[in-house]
């Protein structure tokens, strides 16, 4: 009987997948372990692999799709066995609860198309006579949107000119002009060619970006892009964190004269151990983690209608990474000494910008840290990961003029910003947090104790 | 204009020359009264008397020789050969000796000479008097090599032939030479290297030789009855090849089917495919290119199955259909 491939549930938050790519064709022979698709989810993309060996029978989902967590988008069995045309819905029901099957995702597969023809190949490599070629060189005709009418969907020169003849001459463009224009992310429709037989070239596409200055021009230019993956999450998480909790932002300098004697005491150390470059980022981290041990109050997470006070002490870092952000978590920070956060900080930041974290490495955070001191930020109001209580933001470093019993002095001054959850927390309890914390950070050498 | 036959136009191109020019001489086996194995050469020894039109032993390899030894002296011989099949046997002075020594000696010495020899089944001859051999000759840097079709043509590249100063592999057809043809009676030449335009069309191209020529003709009129308007271009001589002429209907047609009586595999088509892949005709193919050849069997001496073995009339139409339908 044939096996279902269903949506993977990975993590205890996450209730639907994005489909990104399957490795495997229908009738494709599929071994136990392979990578069969790729999947991200609210946190991270992911290769599934197979858990059985057969034939991929059946794909009920293609790529962007969303599908819920459990949800059979596709199955595996001998060759020649049959399977249900639509998906049946929850995996590991009995075919009988086929009409439970949500609604939403039947109409999403009326957009399934089917390719009879065969003009692009599996390859990915178009089906054309050298004739259709030359044609559709000459004319700047890209051969994937023609529709072949030979032999196994053959582009054969004459469908090559039929599609000239039907496509409207605006989209005939040079070479030039299609570079330029993509550059400046120049829709080429709203274009008027001047060129022969109405071909856009150069001269069009310069003089449609000066004229792009007036601001009556500016609407039509925008690109669009489709809110998804990474970026959906973020918009949702964002959303449900300003909305719900009461945010209140608190401001405190730190002189980081002694944080920066003890980094540039430990890292020659650290490096000798570990390789690895100790930054202001893993000290800060090691403080916050210290004083967060003994502030249960700001290490607590607000669930339901319950304040649970964590007992461990992790800390999520934010890291910018391609078009959005991800928050790996230090475990147990408060325990652990520089050398040993350098090289998991670092792991995770690596990781992270690579998207290979693992699912564990992406949990159970209690407070998070976002550092954006290598901009030329002071400070800033961090929005808070929920379901902790409250969230660091740190500014640069900057040599500033400060007062020092009586007399003006130079120190190398950091902004830090407190954000906390009102409902959970009070200001006096976030205040003495934040004064700790800057204490703690112009008498480092109190880590050691 | 006057309609002689190809045998005869081949006969009549030889007399007129031998009257003009006292060097040129014929040797071969039986070619004195009894005018050879088809009669290309009857009467001729009656004309010419036997010092220039030489009966030989039955050595091909003798008579290749002397050939050869002949025009290094200054003489202009032609051989006749019974049949192309014999000529694996004169293979060693044509190829190591005819083919090189103009080269080898610095051009001060030359080989003027014409080897005419019949090719080709459809005569009941079998095996080992039926195949066509060409390819063979067409890989051997030297020689020229020439197939003509038609009287007309074989009077006007024998003609060229004999002029030459290199020597020349004449290959006649023993199917045409009952073929009649408008030839005038004046002497004239064919320039060697120049394909001819048999029909003109605009769909496909058929590039065909010897018989050939005469199946794609047919072909083409059947053809057209549907609607399928085929140009057929005969090279006339496969060393030199005149590639522009092919080039040039194959960049009209789009098309390209070759056909040759010889066996397929490592047939002149090969060669005449590869010349269009690698030309800017490339470019302007709009179907996959066919070639049509003998089938890799010796000629068999049952006339159906020896029919069987080489391309018919009916297998171009159908490879026709084939690249021009889609």
């Amino acid at each position: 009987m044939a096996k279902e491939i269903f949506m993977p549930k990975l993590s205890s938050t996450m209730e639907i997948g994005t489909l990104l790519q399957w490795f495997k064709e229908e009738g494709d022979q599929v071994e136990n372990g392979e990578p069969l698709f790729e999947i991200m989810t609210d946190k991270i993309n992911i290769e599934v692999e197979a858990y059985d060996d057969g034939v991929l029978l059946k794909k009920y989902f293609g790529a962007d799709e969303e599908i819920p967590c459990n949800f059979v988008i596709g199955f595996i069995g001998k060759e020649g066995e049959s399977v249900p045309a639509v998906s049946p819905g929850i995996a590991g029901s009995d075919s009988n609860s086929n009409e439970q099957a949500p609604l939403e995702v039947e109409t999403k597969l009326e957009s399934k198309e089917s390719s009879e023809s065969n003009t692009v190949t599996q390859s990915g490599k178009v089906r054309a006579t050298p004739a259709a070629r030359r044609v559709a060189r000459d004319e700047h005709v890209k051969l994937q949107l023609v529709q072949g009418s030979g032999p196994k969907g053959r582009i054969q020169e004459r469908d090559v000119h039929e599609f000239l003849l039907n496509t409207s001459t605006d989209l005939r463009i040079s070479p030039l002009a299609k570079k330029i224009a993509d550059t400046e992310q120049l829709d080429v429709a709203t274009l008027t060619g001047t060129g022969l037989n109405g071909k856009i070239v150069k001269q069009d596409v310069t003089d449609a970006l000066k004229s792009k200055q007036k601001p009556v021009e500016v609407a039509a230019l925008k690109t669009r892009k489709k809110l998804s993956g990474m970026r959906k999450v973020i918009a949702e998480r964002m959303q449900q964190s300003v909305t719900t909790a009461p945010h209140v932002t608190l401001t405190s300098d730190v002189d980081m004269t002694k944080v920066k004697d003890l980094r540039a005491q430990l890292k020659p150390i650290i490096e000798k151990q570990t390789g690895l470059n100790l930054s202001f980022t893993e000290v800060i981290i090691k403080a916050v983690g210290n004083v967060l041990s003994r502030h249960p109050k700001v290490n607590a997470s607000l669930i339901g209608d319950e304040i649970v006070f964590n007992e461990e002490v992790n800390v999520g870092l934010a890291v910018a990474v391609e078009d959005g952000l991800m928050v790996p978590v230090l475990k147990n920070v408060d325990i652990k000494g520089l050398s040993h956060l350098t090289v998991e900080a670092k792991d995770l930041a690596k990781r992270a910008r690579e998207q290979k974290l693992l699912p564990d490495q992406m949990k159970g955070s209690t407070f998070t840290v976002s550092n954006l001191g290598m901009y030329a930020i002071d400070a800033f109001t961090p929005i808070i990961n929920l379901p902790e209580t409250a969230i660091l933001g740190i500014g640069r470093i900057q040599d500033k003029p400060v007062v020092i019993n009586g007399s003006i002095e130079v120190r190398p001054m950091m902004v830090v910003s407190l954000s906390f959850d009102h409902r959970a927390v009070d200001g006096a309890p976030a205040a003495e947090f934040l004064t700790e914390l800057k204490r703690v950070l112009e008498n480092p050498f109190e880590l050691l104790v | 204009m006057r309609e002689i036959t190809y045998l005869e136009a081949i006969r009549e191109a030889m007399s007129q020359e031998m009257r003009q020019n006292e060097d040129i001489f014929i040797l071969g086996e039986d070619i004195g009264v009894y005018g050879g194995a088809f009669g290309v050469t009857r009467g001729m020894i009656e004309e010419f008397g036997p010092e220039r039109v030489r009966n030989t032993p039955i050595s091909e390899s003798a008579i290749a020789g002397a050939a050869v030894g002949a025009a290094l002296t200054g003489m202009r011989p032609i051989i006749e050969l019974q049949f192309s099949d014999f000529i694996t046997i004169a293979m060693d002075q044509i190829v190591n000796q005819a083919a090189k020594l103009r080269y080898m000696n610095g051009g001060k010495g030359k080989v003027p000479l014409v080897l005419r020899t019949p090719s080709g089944s459809g005569t009941g001859a079998a095996a080992q008097h039926s195949q066509s051999l060409e390819a063979w000759l067409v890989h051997i840097p030297g020689l020229r090599v020439i197939q003509p079709s038609n009287a007309y043509d074989a009077k006007g590249l024998l003609k060229a032939a004999m002029d030459d100063d290199n020597p020349v592999i004449f290959y006649e057809h023993k199917l045409l030479y009952k073929t009649k043809g408008d030839v005038p009676e004046e002497s004239y030449s064919i320039p060697i290297g120049k394909a001819d335009v048999k029909r003109k069309g605009k769909d496909v191209t058929i590039v065909a030789t010897a018989m050939m020529v005469h199946k794609a003709l047919e072909a083409a009129e059947e053809l057209a009855k549907e609607g399928i308007d085929v140009e057929v271009v005969d090279p006339r001589t496969l060393v030199p090849l005149d590639e522009e002429t092919i080039i040039q209907s194959v960049k009209k047609t789009g098309r390209l089917i070759v056909a040759h009586e010889a066996v397929k595999r490592g047939g002149f088509g090969g060669e005449i495919v590869s010349v269009i892949a690698e030309s800017e005709a490339f470019d302007y193919l709009d179907a996959p290119i066919k070639r049509l050849g003998g089938l890799p069997v010796p000629i068999p001496y049952n006339p159906h199955l020896e029919k069987a073995t080489v391309p018919q009339v009916a297998d171009i139409i159908e490879a026709v259909k084939e690249t021009v339908h889609f």
